[in-house]
Parts: C-alpha cells; sequence; structure tokens
C-alpha cells in the first residue's frame, strides 16, 4: 500500500506539516507507552528494592539488587507450592478446554443428530446470559456432592467452565473447511472418528491455539475462581490469590517488597508468554470477538 | 443417510449415529451443564428461597420477599448507579482513546507494530494482581503517583486516591489502563475492513486526515463500532476482579458495583470479611442485576437502531 517508491521517497523529505504530526503522534504514543509500562516495571524493579526504598521514595532503580526478596517469597510465603498450583491448574485447563472444545466443535459443524437444535440454542443462550460470580455456588455445591471440592480436579472443572464462546469458534472454523474433505475420507474408509482425528484435527489447530493461548491466559491469571474454590482448602491457591492475600497478612504495610516479588512471579511466566506469542494473541482476539 | 431428519423411527443405524455424534459432545456437555445451565438454573430457583448454605437447615420459600426487598435495599441501588458511573466512566474514555490509537497504528509501518503489542500488554496481565499493584502505586502517602505528582510540582498536598471522593476515578483509571489495548485491537480490525480506496479517493479528493476520519472512516466504521460499544458496556458492567482487589468497593460502598454487591451475600470480599451468606437475596440481586444489564444492552440496541436509521 504505502511501500510504492514514490512515497518512500516523499518520505524522506517530509514536509514541515508532515514532520509535525510525526512528531505529535509520537508525543502522544510516547506517553501512552509510559502509562502502559510504568505499572509493570514498577512491580519488578520494586521486586528487587527494600520496603524502605518502596515506601520511602527511593530512585527508580533498587539501590542494590535484593534478590533475597525471592528467595523470601518462594521459601517464607509458600510461593514455590502455589507457583506449583497454578502450573497444574492452567495446563490442565488449556488441555480439558482444547479436546472438548474441539470435539463438540467439530460434531456440531459437521453432523445432524437428535437434540443438536436444542443445545445450540442453549449455548448461544448462555453466550449472553450472565449472572457473574455468584453461579460459582452452586458450582462449588456440586463439586462437594462429587467428592471434588477440596481436589485440583474440582478447581480445574470450576475454571473451565462450559466454554460455549470456544465451542462456537471453534464450530465456525470448522464449518469454514470443505466439506469435501471428509466425504473424501469417508470414501477411503474413514470411522467418523478416524475423519476427525486425521483430516479435520490438523486443519483447526489455528483456531484451536487460540482456544489454548485464550484459556490459558484466563485460568493462569484467574482470581475470583480460585478464590472461592480454595477458601476451605488453602494448599490449593494459586499464585495470583495467594498475591492478593498479602494484602491482608498481618504486617503487610511492611512487605510492599515481598508483595512486588509475589506479583513479579505471578506476571513474569504470561510476559514471556506474551513476547514469543504476542502476534497470535493480537490476531486471536480478531479471530474470537469481531464476527458480527 | 440423507432422509433422516423426516423418519422418526429408531431404526439401529440413527441411534447409532446418535450416539456417535454424543460421544464428541458429551465431555463438553458434562461442563456446559454442570458449570453453566445448572447455575443459571439454581440461582434463579433460589430467588424465591431464603438459604444460609450448606448446614443450616433447609432453604425456605419466601416467594417474592427477596425481590421485594432487593427494590427496597438502597445500598443495592446506590451500587446499581455507581455501576452505571464506572460503565460510562470507562466507556467515555476507552472508546475515543482505542479509536485514536488504532487510527494511529494500523498502518503497517516501522513501530506501529511495537507500540500495538505494548499497549495491548496490559490486557494478557491478571487484573488481581495488577489490582494490587495499583493499591501501592495510588497508596495515598507512600504512592508513587503522589511522588511524582509532587515532585513534578503538579500538587502540593498528596492527593488520597482511594479516598470517598476519589476512588471511582482512580478505579476507572486503572481500567482503562487495562482495557484501551483489547478495544484498539478491534478498531484496528475494524478500520481495516474499510477499504484503502475509499481512504485513498478521499485523500486525492484533497481531505485532510481529520476530515478521512470524520466523514470516512467514522462511518463506515458504524456497524463495527456498534458491536465494540455493546461488548465495552457490557462487559465493564461485569467487571469485578479489579474493583474487589483495589479498592473492595469502599470506602464506605464508595465504588460498590452491581457485581460485587451480590458477589458479597455469598463470599467475603477480602479476608478480613466475615460474611453470614445469604444466598437467597444474593441470587435475588444477581438476577435484578443481569436483568438491568439486559435492558441496557436492549435500549442501546433501540438506539443505535434509530441512529441507522437517520443516516
Amino acid at each position: 500500500m504505502s511501500s510504492t517508491p514514490m512515497i518512500q521517497a516523499n518520505k524522506k523529505h517530509m514536509s514541515r506539516n508532515q514532520l509535525i504530526s510525526f512528531v505529535a503522534k509520537w508525543i502522544f504514543l510516547g506517553i501512552m507507552i509510559v502509562f502502559t509500562l510504568y505499572p509493570v516495571v514498577y512491580t519488578i524493579l520494586g521486586s528487587f528494592k527494600t520496603n524502605a526504598e518502596l515506601t520511602q521514595g527511593g530512585g527508580f532503580f533498587p539501590e542494590q539488587w535484593h534478590f533475597e526478596n525471592y528467595y523470601r517469597a518462594f521459601v517464607e510465603a509458600d510461593f514455590l507450592q502455589y507457583t506449583w498450583n497454578s502450573i497444574i491448574v492452567s495446563v490442565s485447563v488449556t488441555v480439558l478446554a482444547v479436546v472438548t472444545c474441539s470435539l463438540a466443535g467439530f460434531i456440531l459443524a459437521r453432523r445432524d443428530f437428535a437434540g443438536k437444535k436444542l443445545w445450540m440454542t442453549l449455548y448461544l443462550s448462555m453466550m449472553f446470559v450472565s449472572l457473574g460470580s455468584v453461579t460459582l455456588y452452586p458450582i462449588y455445591e456440586v463439586l462437594r456432592e462429587l467428592g471434588l471440592h477440596e481436589s485440583v480436579v474440582g478447581l480445574v472443572i470450576a475454571l473451565t467452565g462450559g466454554q460455549a464462546t470456544n465451542v462456537f469458534l471453534v464450530m465456525g472454523f470448522t464449518k469454514a473447511l470443505p466439506k469435501e474433505l471428509d466425504e473424501a475420507g469417508i470414501i477411503d474408509g474413514c470411522s467418523l472418528y478416524q475423519v476427525y482425528y486425521k483430516i479435520v484435527l490438523p486443519l483447526t489447530k489455528p483456531i484451536l491455539a487460540v482456544v489454548a493461548l485464550f484459556s490459558f491466559r484466563n485460568a493462569w491469571n484467574d482470581y475470583v475462581t480460585g478464590l472461592v474454590m480454595t477458601i476451605t482448602a488453602p494448599e490449593l491457591k494459586t499464585l495470583t490469590v495467594a498475591v492478593v492475600q498479602l494484602k491482608y497478612s498481618v504486617n503487610a504495610a511492611a512487605e510492599w517488597h515481598i508483595m512486588l516479588a509475589g506479583a513479579s512471579i505471578a506476571i513474569i511466566p504470561i510476559l514471556i508468554v506474551y513476547a514469543f506469542a504476542h502476534k497470535q494473541f493480537i490476531a486471536g482476539l480478531t479471530a474470537g470477538a469481531v464476527k458480527g | 443417510m440423507k432422509g433422516e431428519g423426516k423418519s422418526k423411527v429408531f431404526t439401529k443405524k440413527t441411534v447409532k449415529r446418535n450416539l456417535q455424534a454424543y460421544s464428541f459432545l458429551v465431555p463438553n456437555l458434562i461442563l456446559f451443564l454442570g458449570c453453566s445451565i445448572y447455575p443459571v438454573l439454581w440461582t434463579i430457583k433460589y430467588v424465591f428461597y431464603q438459604y444460609g448454605g450448606y448446614g443450616t437447615g433447609e432453604p425456605r420459600f419466601v416467594g417474592l420477599d427477596n425481590l421485594a426487598r432487593v427494590f427496597r435495599d438502597e445500598v443495592y441501588w446506590e451500587s446499581v448507579i455507581h455501576t452505571f458511573t464506572y460503565g460510562f466512566g470507562k466507556v467515555i474514555i476507552i472508546i475515543p482513546l482505542a479509536f485514536f490509537l488504532a487510527f494511529l497504528l494500523n498502518a503497517q509501518k516501522k513501530g506501529n507494530g511495537l507500540a500495538q503489542s505494548i499497549v495491548f500488554l496490559p490486557t494478557i496481565m491478571s487484573s488481581a494482581v495488577m489490582g494490587l499493584v495499583f493499591y501501592l502505586l495510588f497508596n495515598a502517602y507512600n504512592g508513587e503517583v503522589n511522588k511524582y505528582l509532587m515532585e513534578l510540582g503538579i500538587i502540593d498536598q498528596p492527593i488520597n486516591w482511594l479516598g470517598k471522593d476519589n476512588a471511582m476515578k482512580t478505579l476507572i483509571i486503572t481500567a482503562v489502563w487495562g482495557g484501551v489495548g483489547n478495544y484498539m485491537v478491534y478498531f484496528i480490525a475494524g478500520i481495516q475492513q474499510v477499504s484503502e480506496d475509499a481512504i485513498e479517493s478521499a485523500r486525492i479528493d484533497g481531505a485532510n486526515k481529520l476530515q478521512t476520519i470524520w466523514y470516512i472512516i467514522v462511518p463506515m466504521l458504524g456497524p463495527i463500532l456498534k458491536i465494540i460499544l455493546m461488548l465495552a458496556i457490557t462487559s465493564a458492567f461485569h467487571d469485578i476482579t479489579n474493583i474487589m482487589v483495589l479498592t473492595e468497593g469502599g470506602p464506605n460502598n464508595a465504588t460498590m458495583v452491581m457485581s460485587l454487591y451480590g458477589y458479597r451475600f455469598f463470599f467475603p470480599i477480602s479476608a478480613g470479611e466475615s460474611v453470614v451468606p445469604q444466598y437467597g437475596y444474593g441470587a435475588a440481586v444477581s438476577v435484578v442485576s443481569a436483568c438491568i444489564t439486559g435492558v441496557v444492552t436492549v435500549i442501546y440496541l433501540k438506539l443505535s437502531k434509530k441512529l441507522d436509521d437517520i443516516y
């Protein structure tokens, strides 16, 4: 578009107006970038400071890098356990979401069967009805009936949830694949399971990656579900729950540095994921949302 | 196989076909029924009951008492007003800002991609963890925000960011921080659907940048703008985590919103709080809140349709 040689050449000799608008654009963007990054940078740099530096006005960078803040968070505040919980829970949620949505999305896209209309209507309506976090209570009650309320399994189920939106996402993507592929497979003697596993599954990888990325992010970042589900099972707390609870510890005022170390432990893994997959995150958002 | 829709007879073949189909659907269906359908039905049922939870005796049927109490509950209606203040405050800042950012960053030029990724960054971070960080940053006496504002000479006295008068503003600022990247990406997707030709021909006709935005991009974005606005409004009404961590609905209910108000009859908001659960009443609050959100959505859709007719 703008890469025609003529425009390129023009760029080298910007007129005064162009220069002004260029500078204005980047001043504005500079402010936005500082606004965006500051809290993140503050968290990570602050995690190496002493509490006094944080609360009594130290410099931007730590005077000395106090790595022992992390030792205290991991060992004394038990964050090793919570990190492990977060990893187990987030990975399990991701796998469960991808597998169940892939299967359901495939069959809804490709087969007519008894009751399909009813389920479709229910899935669709659940994408719009939202009663909020209070529905965690009945979920908790069901899990208690099943004896799963104080186990990782229960937490994973509650966090995975109904997945209506993701099922629709996979279904839409599958529908756009040519049906002839399935038919060719059936002619070649594939069963329905083989059609799914050998033909459709590999082709739906892009949308499954989106489901995986967002499921992982949601599970890793979740707070309310983890909080509610671990009230009676503190050993299952995830990182986010443990970090926020530092706010309520007895000497919270003297432990800003530990809070920030905990916060860093919670955000650094997702920052690393983002560094590698930022394009997929941004593209995935539009794949999921702006469908009209 | 094809005539199956007509035949209601359960032949061996159709039974097998259906069973096969359900073997794909069931894993998700279990989750969907257990985590989506059942909780909604449960909540609607308990609107009509008084119930203190496991081990507190049987739920007692009270008819419409809970709903009547919701309508008399002044704190609840204040929380509804706060929800609107929060929602509109957030949307009114975030939408123009996101649009402007999208306009600046949609072209595939050097630096734009990186700037996009940075602005989008907060949306992948935990709003709970960042809520805690903002709690420290906006602390009245030791927080960095006041420190910088005072060093720059913008203020003489520390501002009590989380006090009664400012808590809502602070909440909105942090919500804008967390959400603007999201809407920027929606807008970029929208702008890229507006044909390059239209923009190009406007430019050839001598339109400047502002004119191009106002006369070409905004009208052509219409349909997508409608969806984005609706997403922004409804999602703002559902925000709970950031509020729970940063202000806990306080001080003195100044930032109590509908979602958090209902929640509080089920679970404690903060670790220090002890709550006597009132599941029936909490259910009633939540159902009324969902209806309010629904009504707002319907009114919004009607209004935006009217605007369409004018165009």
